[in-house]
């Protein structure tokens, strides 16, 4: 540290990290303050530099952890396509990883699909798409998770869309979204809320059936041993089409509508639209939690909102009881997946909030509302 | 400088650099998360477009991946990122017709304001006066002399590296720091009697 006795300009002042800790951070590991008394002229000096930093303060946006780890996912997307573009040369692949993070999710319920006991799978095996012949066909190495449980279980994907994976389902998706599509896998039911993306559209592949959403987000349900398919929509818009897989010639493609349905008799792949949800007695019954509660809050405590989104995804939050006491918000929140949601009534709550999410699990913190 | 300061502790640049080089992904996440934020204040003091500005940075590094195998291995890590960035957003500019019209690298302007650390300035009256008329003489000076000084003070580059970066010669970077601060002392000790003269009448 002796090379500062030989200091003589503003400038080898201002470059010097010990020296600048010391005026902006007032970090004084070195001395600075002894030193700077030892003689009147560099006294003098060091005033004169420290003056000039302190007129050259920058503006320094700290983004959050959470902002540089989405950033960094996306960098990954790009690497994933600029790879993809450099070994296959398609001219069409753009880099839309901004858009996932920009995008703004909205809701849509879909699918419920289910399939034949495997007896009479066997009959028509030329007819079924089993969820294994669907994953293996994929090679984007994917994850698979499957609920043994009782409880349905919330899994988030990468592109911030949420899925309640029932019991006795499971789902294979890709760690992080790739190219163009965003493509899962399910067998047996889930519910999926699909963070809206009209450049990436979402496909779900479930037995003879393949669900397409583009800027909603949607349910799914799939299991292997029933003779119907069924899809219900709640918000958005959803196509659905069977895989072509079963059919290369069929390419017709049903859309539905929020609250319309569709079931696929699987024995002789015909699709039948149901317009009317609430005289289907079999779907009226299999509308879950999820569906029946309102995400629309007007001046409501904190805490009965927190309630409402651990019924629906059976999840547990933990938040700070005592400083939320007071905190009501009205905030709407029923077209977002679920990590969108905590986002919403973090942000609400005020800037000092903030969540984390471990499995089930979802920790707040906060130092109370606005 | 925060940021320098939370690492000291952790591998080093150049380190994580050749295992990046090497393809190892956690190396390449590591440096990701270490300079983004900075990179990311650095580029919008080029661009006002916060997001266009996010996309540069994460096609720089995109392409450090991809092209992991043809990067030199003696680079000073911070200063090429910076510099790449800077490049990144030039060529937006060129391409991009939403951006002004302004054509080469050199004419991207640096936008940055510099403003007073009011809660360090603990001083009297007349001390943060003279800080306030600094900082307003800093934001007068031309845009690359105002770059060379925040590049220098801020990030810490070296000026063979900031000559690089702003595609002079050192001695041309020497100058634009120089310069800088050189007119900023002459005026500021002009005319500071004058303020101080002023002061004194109005009290």
């Amino acid at each position: 540290m002796q090379k500062r006795n030989k200091y003589s300009e503003i400038e080898d002042f201002l470059a010097d990290e010990s020296f600048q800790a010391w005026v902006l951070f007032k970090i004084d590991k070195e001395g600075w303050e002894e030193w700077t008394l030892e003689s009147r002229q560099r006294a003098k000096l060091v005033q004169d530099a420290r003056l000039m930093l302190l007129a050259m303060k920058v503006p320094e946006n700290e983004l959050s952890s959470s902002d540089i780890h989405r950033a960094l996912q996306a960098t990954w997307v790009k690497i994933r396509e600029k790879e993809n573009q450099k070994y296959v040369k398609t001219s069409k692949i753009r880099f839309l990883g901004k858009q996932i993070l920009t995008g703004v999710a909205a809701t849509l319920f879909i699918c419920f699909i289910s399939s034949w006991i495997y007896s009479t799978y066997f009959k028509i095996d030329n007819n079924i798409v089993t969820y294994n012949e669907l994953v293996d066909e994929n090679n984007e190495g994917l994850v698979e998770q499957t609920n043994n449980t009782t409880k349905p279980q919330i899994i988030t994907l990468s592109d911030g869309s949420s899925v309640l994976l029932q019991p006795n389902s499971k789902l294979s998706y890709p760690k992080i979204f790739t190219g163009n599509e965003r493509k899962v896998y399910l067998s047996g039911e889930g519910f999926f809320e699909i963070s809206k993306n009209p450049h990436k559209p979402f496909y779900v592949y479930a037995n003879e059936i393949v669900t397409k959403v583009v800027g909603t987000s949607f349910r799914v349900k799939a299991y292997s041993d029933q003779p119907d398919v069924e899809i219900l929509v709640r918000t958005g818009k959803v196509k659905v089409k069977s895989n072509d897989l079963v059919s290369k010639s069929d390419k017709e493609e049903i859309v539905l509508l929020p609250n319309q349905a569709l079931r696929f008799q699987r024995s002789d792949l015909k699709f039948n639209k149901i317009t009317n949800i609430t005289q289907d007695a079999v779907l009226a019954q299999s509308v879950g939690n999820i569906e029946q509660l309102s995400f629309e809050f007007n001046d409501i405590p904190v805490s009965q909102i927190f309630e409402t989104i651990e019924q629906a995804y059976l999840v547990d939050i933990d938040y700070p009881k005592n400083k939320l006491i007071d905190c009501h918000l009205t905030t709407s929140l029923s077209d977002q997946p679920l990590t969108e949601k905590l986002k919403i009534v973090c942000k609400s709550i005020g800037n000092n909030t903030s969540f984390e999410m471990n499995g089930n699990q979802i920790i707040i913190t906060s130092e109370g509302c606005n | 400088m925060k940021t320098r300061a939370l690492h000291l502790n952790s591998v080093d640049d150049n380190t994580l650099w050749n295992d990046l080089k090497n393809g190892d992904e956690k190396s390449f996440s590591l440096l990701f998360e270490r300079y983004y934020n900075d990179l990311v204040n650095y580029g919008n003091s080029l661009s006002p477009y916060e997001e266009k500005v996010q996309d540069c940075i994460q096609d720089v590094f995109t392409d450090i991946w991809v092209y992991r195998n043809s990067l030199q291995t003696a680079v000073v890590v911070k200063a090429y990122l910076l510099s790449s960035v800077r490049k990144r957003i030039a060529r937006l500019y060129e391409r991009d017709h939403i951006f002004r019209k302004t054509a080469s690298t050199d004419d991207i302007a640096f936008l940055l304001e510099f403003s007073v650390e009011n809660d360090l300035l603990d001083d009297d009256y007349a001390t943060k006066e003279k800080v306030h008329y600094l900082n307003r003489l800093l934001n007068e000076l031309p845009p690359r002399q105002k770059e060379a000084l925040y590049l220098r003070y801020h990030q810490g580059l070296s000026v063979e590296q900031i000559a690089e970066m702003l595609d002079v010669n050192y001695q041309s970077a020497s100058n634009l720091l120089h310069r800088g601060l050189l007119t900023l002392r002459k005026e500021w000790k002009g005319t500071l009697p004058l303020i101080t003269l002023l002061f004194s009448s109005t009290l």
